[in-house]
């Protein structure tokens, strides 16, 4: 079975890159990116194939137990199912890669001037070469930790937030939303993503399949589904339940700084409960950012990206501050016994027209 | 003969397991094969046509030498940064060596110098062969990419892929004697018997003939769209270029470079090597994630053989 499908992968790739994709750069003069071309025609196929899965995995979770819809509302999801595809078809990293694959190589080329060879774990761990499984797992776990303090940090400076706020804008968050990020994002993220490298080097690519588990799972993460890993499943990924609460509206139920200071991990939650940031609550809150302008919720690509320049533009003139302070240890709290108790505001109580909750089947 | 082997190449892809089809004897030897973006090193037994064992490295391997005493094969990791060094028989690791992005490497005849092109490094580097101390690093324009050596040792020649150039570095002195315009995107290049450097054009369909010792370009022999990489045969008489848009393989007289066949080679071929008598060209197919086999007397693809992803580099290791 899996054999069938490796095969039909390399067969749907060899004929697009050997029918379309290389003879159009050949014609075109572009036989120097040829290499280059090979690994992004991989990129696009995992990409959609990750999207593919994640619509096979969310769209029915999300049709059998949503938290809201939006009847009556003017839809906005289709601004992010267009960020969903230029990002995972690979369009937008390839516009970064463009950009920082000179840094990239004047970076690694200065290192060895100075006979620096940056590292990797299995150079400093060397036993780890004989358990390759280990090594990459440990890599994710590593890649994850550095992502959530991105994550925070992203909530930490106004400037970022300014940025970051792009993603959060979206009152209508749903399995697409994952990719909402604005293209500068993109791009300190991948320098962020080098910074590691350089540390410990990237993870072998030689695991496609658990990356597109990895990329289902933080679509998943962003659906409009009730769904929780239960009392020890919630340590171990996160859920849509726990990062919903992270996405969750800020101005109501006096919850200003705590809903945006909570849940920021990616992958695994474990970083929120070490750093004091988790928020386990049964309440399913409204997400969305109150602090941003309309067309930052509900404007297309491009008004979004527009409109996340202009306000980082007024960060940078110090016309509009960060609406979060410092993100706040969370407090212990009891776990409430049912969603009547949880701090949060729920969804469709009362905000928005046409938005209502919906009650969890069964 | 080239319509048999166009058949014989759609029952082979037809086939989709077995991934091998044998349509002649294959000879005995440990065919190695870099799996560029699996980070592995596919072993073929040659007589059987099958991948025997599979060796990791660390991150992606592109080419491989053997060390001049021909008692370890040399793999280029290049975004891992090392060497490995495994052994012919068994392709098992004996050490690895922290190096700076090994892509192409190449000792020079007298096995006193190896050349590495650093491609995203955007450096040259010239070490001592006997014990691989680095002695030179030179900046260089985008993308150096293959390696030759003059017949006496003095000068490497590398390829600026995205440059368009080909440059001579003298060794002892890491002094650029010249650097001169190729065709578009130069990648393989080797030297003649005549002493004249061939340079593959892959943004073109030719192989460019250079004076080696002005750099000019004296005239361009057409092979195939995207011409990539050239290969001298064991008997030194015919040159092989692999062409990756056109998707074959042109035969060369080694004399006077004149085209005298073009192989079917599906699957972007890109390296190849040859069995110990020479009638066999064992290439890579970048993207089809095969190895083919060619019977040049036939011009059959007479064998294709699942690899991992983005075979590169390969050598045929002559065993029995």
């Amino acid at each position: 079975m899996i054999q069938a499908i490796a095969d039909a992968y390399v067969a749907l790739k060899e004929a697009i890159f050997d029918h379309a994709l290389l003879p159009t750069l050949y014609a075109a003069g572009l036989m120097a990116w040829e290499e280059d071309a090979s690994e992004w025609l991989d990129f696009a196929l995992f990409g959609a194939l990750a999207v593919l899965v994640s619509i096979l995995v969310c769209a029915p979770l999300e049709r059998l137990r949503p938290v809201e819809n939006w009847e009556g509302e003017r839809s906005t999801v289709g601004t992010d199912v267009t960020y969903t595809l230029l990002n995972r078809l690979g369009l937008l990293p390839l516009f970064a890669f463009v950009i920082l694959q000179p840094v990239e190589t004047a970076w690694a080329a200065g290192l060895a001037r100075l006979g620096i060879i940056p590292p990797t774990l299995e150079t400093l761990l060397p036993a780890l070469r004989d358990w390759p499984v280990v090594t990459f797992l440990l890599y994710v776990v590593i890649l994850d930790f550095a992502e959530y303090w991105r994550h925070r940090f992203q909530h930490r400076f106004n400037w970022w937030w300014a940025l970051h706020s792009v993603h959060h804008a979206q009152r209508q968050m749903t399995f697409w939303t994952d990719d909402r990020n604005h293209l500068f994002d993109d791009i300190i993220a991948a320098l962020w993503f080098a910074g590691v490298a350089t540390l410990i080097g990237v993870p072998p690519g030689q695991f496609p399949l658990l990356v597109l588990i990895m990329r289902v799972a933080e679509s998943l993460s962003h659906a409009n589904v009730r769904l929780d890993f239960g009392r020890f499943g919630r340590f171990v990924i996160v859920s849509p339940h726990f990062h919903r609460v992270h996405h969750a509206l800020d101005h109501d139920a006096g919850m200003p700084a705590r809903v945006h200071g909570t849940n920021f991990a990616v992958l695994l939650p474990i970083w929120d409960v070490i750093f004091g940031t988790a928020r386990f609550s049964r309440g399913y809150p409204r997400t969305g950012d109150l602090s941003g302008s309309e067309r930052l919720a509900t404007g297309s690509w491009w008004g979004t990206q527009v409109e996340g320049a202009k306000r980082l533009a007024r960060t940078l003139a110090g016309r509009e501050a960060g609406p979060h302070p410092d993100p706040l240890p969370v407090a212990r709290e009891r776990e409430p016994r049912g969603d009547a108790a949880s701090h949060l505001p729920r969804a469709g109580e009362g905000q928005g027209e046409g938005a209502r909750q919906n009650p969890a089947p069964g | 003969m080239h319509r048999r082997s166009i058949l014989l190449g759609a029952a082979a892809s037809a086939l989709a397991v077995p991934t091998f089809t044998r349509a002649s004897a294959l000879p005995a030897g440990l065919v190695f094969v870099l799996d560029s973006r699996d980070a592995t090193v596919s072993l073929i037994d040659a007589a059987r046509g099958e991948v025997v064992r599979r060796t990791p490295t660390l991150r992606e391997p592109h080419h491989l030498v053997y060390s001049p005493d021909r008692s370890e094969i040399i793999v280029g990791d290049s975004a891992g940064n090392e060497f490995l060094f495994l052994e012919p028989d068994t392709g098992a690791v004996r050490r690895t060596l922290r190096v700076s992005n090994p892509y192409h490497l190449l000792f020079s005849p007298d096995s006193q110098w190896l050349t590495v092109a650093s491609l995203r490094r955007n450096q040259i580097d010239l070490y001592r062969a006997d014990d691989l101390t680095l002695v030179h690093r030179l900046a260089m324009p985008r993308l150096p990419s293959h390696i030759a050596w003059s017949p006496d040792s003095r000068i490497t020649y590398v390829t600026l892929q995205n440059s368009n150039a080909l440059v001579a570095v003298e060794a002892e002195t890491a002094r650029v004697l010249w650097r001169q315009p190729t065709g578009d995107t130069p990648a393989g290049v080797v030297m003649t018997r005549a002493g004249q450097v061939l340079v593959a054009n892959m943004g073109e369909d030719t192989v460019s003939v250079i004076d080696p010792e002005t750099g000019q370009t004296i005239r361009k022999v057409q092979t195939g769209a995207g011409a990539h990489n050239l290969f001298l045969s064991p008997d030194r008489l015919f040159f092989y270029v692999t062409n990756r848009v056109a998707g074959t393989i042109t035969a060369l007289d080694a004399e006077t470079l004149t085209p005298l066949q073009h192989f079917r080679a599906p699957g972007a071929p890109d390296c190849l090597d040859f069995s110990p008598d020479g009638r066999q060209l064992w290439f890579t197919q970048r993207v089809g994630n095969r190895v083919g086999v060619i019977d040049v007397e036939t011009g059959a693809l007479v064998a294709q053989i699942r690899v991992g992803r983005s075979p590169h580099g390969i050598l045929f290791h002559a065993m029995g």
